[in-house]
């Protein structure tokens, strides 16, 4: 079925209430979804494959900082959802750029961690550089990059397969973040190490995408569409007969 | 030989949000030539819009499919509405009714069959159905049974209606929501942001609501003529411009005021630097004339305004007994340069608030030429954004400075903190409950700003006293509960307008007030509160009609001068004179 980019953020915001996500977190985690769904990224699906972990997740376990100094922190998740743990790690990394010109931020044991991207696309409109870092599999090792140009609202990704594989590879749970002032970090693919390119996201195929969504409504899975109403439906108080009373106009209006 | 010196006058500041931004002065905003129905309506008649009808399938009850045309300079836009039987049980105002006499869409492009068909099975449902989205508004109304009776039973036999029963009720049909901005599968806002027909907030759904109007008029001729085609006659003019929409609005409107600071700011600053260009203007007898002419238009308006609510009504009642006293000022006082700032300095230690915030929009309607570029800054990007680098001690300044009205509440009392706000059950009808009395409190919606606000400024100041250099990504990662009100505080440092200076959980709030806001800016008369929640208003009453705005009006002004209607006299006399009565 087809719904808005409104309607979608409007859901997922109120899904996450009914998980138990605080308001501002439920907003942010909203638009990161919706933010990827409308560039065609999969945002619903990538959702869906988190959410049980998600609803696991102790929301009084919060990020905390293992280590930080002037330009440099590293962020400990405590493998939650990037959803609920990413953001203030990122407005972390962010201060830090402001004041140095240039930060790193390491983010540890989180998950769902492609969903962050819209909450980097929110970095980027507030007028900074960011190129976010990740691996996604093992055997074989693939890499993730994406970068956002300041103030571009669509970023640069790529998905590639490494062929030397290191002799430590360890799964890996994190995400680097580097976030610049003044250049952009976009990944242009020029190694001499050989890589098998996977994937591939241009800022204008992604840009025209966004368009088609707004332009046509966004397809979305019904199944996981019901399943968010549901969550949403947590946060409804059953009616009574005083709370009608309470709510306005009467239920008959003949004049 | 008497030498004039050139007038000089101050420029007026915008007035203090501590004055403005008070829920009760909120609270008594008339609509004003700024409002969404007065911009559009000088917007389709200075591009000159066309409307017309493409389809009218309607059977001898009025019920079938109406089709209006909309073509502007840049767009062609289809009016689609469906007209149905409903059962008198069937009727409510209410969010949670399941049928309406007449449901629409507005529609961005053309109706094909395969959307017409689409349409036909879904905009009758609302929100049980799928939507396209090509739809830009979605909305239903249902009929004022009594006007819509006796206009077909006058019409029919040859009579004009009484006028008075638009001056009790305004209109035929009531709308009871009239939707926007993604909802339900229809269009996202952000589609019409480059779009020069519907960029500005709220205009797409004003047009819903203009051309619903017209087909109340035709159709009501339609079943007068259905039902004696011999006898029957058209509507008088006056009669017809006399019609305007009803709406009838309940909580559901309040969220909005509190979820979108950002645009309330850019309305009430659009109104108050009108407010300013105005009072900065030396006036001349004539200015003086028209203020004068105007405020005794406003004084009938009022006086004819009908409404069972009586505090409403004593409201109406102080401010028509001020407005003699207005025109007394205004015909007595010399005509000095900053006769406007005399004007207003001299109502705000007099008159009532409503009389104040009349005069205030009479003095804006005098200079459309300086206030109505204002129209086109009434939208505004929204996002509210963390400051994460900000030093902590600088956020507890800003609370001090912006939000101490927040702080001087003491939420320890029980009175401070009796309401909440909940979404319901049914159909998410956003509802108040006793805190403590009815169930569901564990729900709330965070609506109330100032305790969110007060709570904030009590953890981060001990936060401080801890951490004395730190910055405020510091604070929110070891009290993450409190980003969405600090991103909210901090972006709204930036702007004087945006929050409402009340606590909407105190016992004595009044909701009501909350709703007019809006409406004000909507551009609603004749404001009929049926309970503290509930009101119902009337929308373009008094405005140009399709075929004045088809004939390409040359005076623009005159068009446009059609704020605050008076009820139309001598229409049935002339009439009734007219049929059958050979002079």
């Amino acid at each position: 079925m087809k719904a808005s980019y409104n309607e979608l953020q409007g859901l997922c915001r109120k899904a996450f209430i009914g998980m138990g996500f605080e308001e501002g977190d439920a907003a942010d985690a909203a638009d990161m979804v919706a933010w990827m769904q409308c560039f065609g990224l999969g945002g619903l699906a990538a959702l869906n494959r988190g959410l049980d972990f998600l609803l696991d997740d102790d929301p009084d376990e919060l990020p905390s900082v293992l280590y930080q100094d002037g330009d440099l922190a590293v962020v400990d998740g405590h493998g939650q959802s990037v959803l609920r743990s990413s953001t203030l790690a990122l407005e972390l990394g962010f201060a830090k750029a402001r004041a140095r010109g240039l930060s790193v931020t390491k983010i540890r044991h989180c998950h769902n961690r492609q969903l962050i991207m819209g909450y980097l696309a929110r970095l980027a409109g507030r007028g900074m550089n960011v190129t976010a870092f990740w691996r996604n599999a093992q055997q074989p090792l693939t890499e993730q990059v994406v970068g956002f140009r300041a103030n571009g609202s669509a970023p640069e990704i790529r998905v590639y397969a490494v062929h030397e594989i290191p002799e430590e590879n360890e799964p890996n749970d994190g995400i680097t973040l580097v976030m610049a002032n003044h250049v952009d970090l976009l990944p242009a693919m020029r190694s001499d190490y050989r890589y098998d390119l996977l994937a591939r996201h241009d800022e204008a195929d992604l840009l025209a995408c966004r368009h088609r969504s707004l332009a046509e409504g966004i397809e979305v899975d019904e199944a996981v569409w019901e399943r968010l109403k549901q969550l949403a439906n947590r946060m409804l108080v059953e009616a009574t007969e005083a709370s009608r009373e309470g709510a306005g106009a009467g239920t008959n209006d003949n004049d | 030989m008497v030498e004039f010196a050139t007038p000089t006058i101050l420029p007026a500041p915008l007035r203090p949000a501590d004055e403005v931004m008070q829920l009760e002065r909120l609270g008594s905003l008339p609509a004003s030539r700024l409002s969404f129905v007065r911009s559009l309506v000088r917007q389709m008649a200075r591009q000159r819009w066309q409307i017309s009808r493409t389809r009218f399938d309607l059977n001898a009850q009025g019920h079938g499919i109406a089709i209006y045309r909309l073509q502007t300079p840049q767009g062609r836009y289809h009016g689609v509405i469906f007209s149905q039987h409903l059962e008198d049980d069937q009727r409510s105002d209410r969010v949670i009714a399941q049928a309406w006499d007449v449901t629409f869409g507005v529609v961005e492009g053309d109706v094909d069959d395969a959307l017409l068909e689409q349409m036909a099975a879904n905009v009758p449902l609302q929100e049980a159905g799928r939507q396209h989205p090509r739809l830009l508004v979605l909305s239903r109304a249902n009929r004022s049974l009594r006007n819509f009776a006796h206009f077909v039973a006058a019409l029919s036999t040859g009579r004009q209606p009484d006028p008075a029963g638009l001056t009790r009720v305004g209109y035929l049909y009531r709308t009871t929501a009239v939707y926007g901005n993604g909802k339900f599968g229809i269009a996202d806002f952000v589609r019409l942001q480059d779009n020069p027909d519907f960029h500005r907030p709220f205009s797409a759904q004003m047009l819903a609501v203009y051309l619903l109007r017209h087909f109340s008029i035709e159709q009501v001729e339609h079943i007068a003529r259905c039902q004696a085609p011999e006898s029957a006659v058209p509507m008088a003019t006056e009669l017809r411009r006399y019609l305007g929409i009803g709406n009838s609005t309940g909580l559901g409107m309040a969220p909005f005021l509190i979820n979108h600071p950002q645009l309330i700011q850019q309305w009430v600053l659009c109104r108050e630097t009108a407010l300013a260009l105005a009072l900065g203007q030396a006036p001349d007898e004539e200015s003086r004339r028209r203020l004068i002419e105007l405020t005794r238009r406003a004084m009938h308006h009022l006086a004819q305004t009908v409404t069972e609510d009586a505090e409403q009504g004593a409201r109406n009642a102080a401010t028509v007994a001020a407005l003699p006293e207005v025109i007394a000022w205004l015909e007595e006082v010399p005509l000095e340069a900053d006769l406007w700032q005399q004007l207003v300095a001299w109502s705000a230690r007099t008159l009532p608030l409503e009389a104040q915030e009349l005069v205030n929009t009479l003095l804006i309607e005098l200079y459309p030429e300086r206030v109505d570029a204002l129209e086109d800054r009434m939208g505004t990007d929204e996002r509210l954004e963390l400051t994460p680098d900000m030093p902590l001690v600088r956020l507890k300044q800003l609370i001090e400075t912006h939000d101490d009205w927040a702080l001087a509440e003491d939420f320890t009392q029980p009175e401070a903190r009796h309401w909440f706000w909940y979404r319901s059950a049914e159909k998410e009808e956003p509802r108040l409950g006793v805190r403590g009395v009815e169930p569901g409190a564990e729900k709330e919606l965070p609506l109330a700003i100032a305790p969110r606000v007060s709570r904030t400024h009590a953890a981060l100041s001990d936060f401080l006293d801890a951490h004395p250099r730190a910055l405020v990504v510091e604070f929110l990662i070891a009290h993450p509960r409190h980003k969405d009100i600090v991103r909210r505080i901090q972006t709204m440092a930036e702007t004087p307008y945006g929050e409402i200076r009340a606590n909407l959980w105190h016992r004595d709030m009044k909701p009501m007030h909350l709703l007019r806001t809006k409406l004000a800016f909507f551009g609603a008369s004749r404001f009929d509160p049926k309970s503290d929640r509930w009101v119902r208003i009337t929308l373009f009453q008094g405005a140009p009609l399709v075929e004045e705005l088809n004939a390409e009006p040359r005076d623009l002004a005159d068009f446009d001068d059609w704020s605050f209607p008076l009820e139309p006299e001598g229409i049935m006399h002339e009439r009734d004179q007219g049929v059958g009565d050979t002079p």
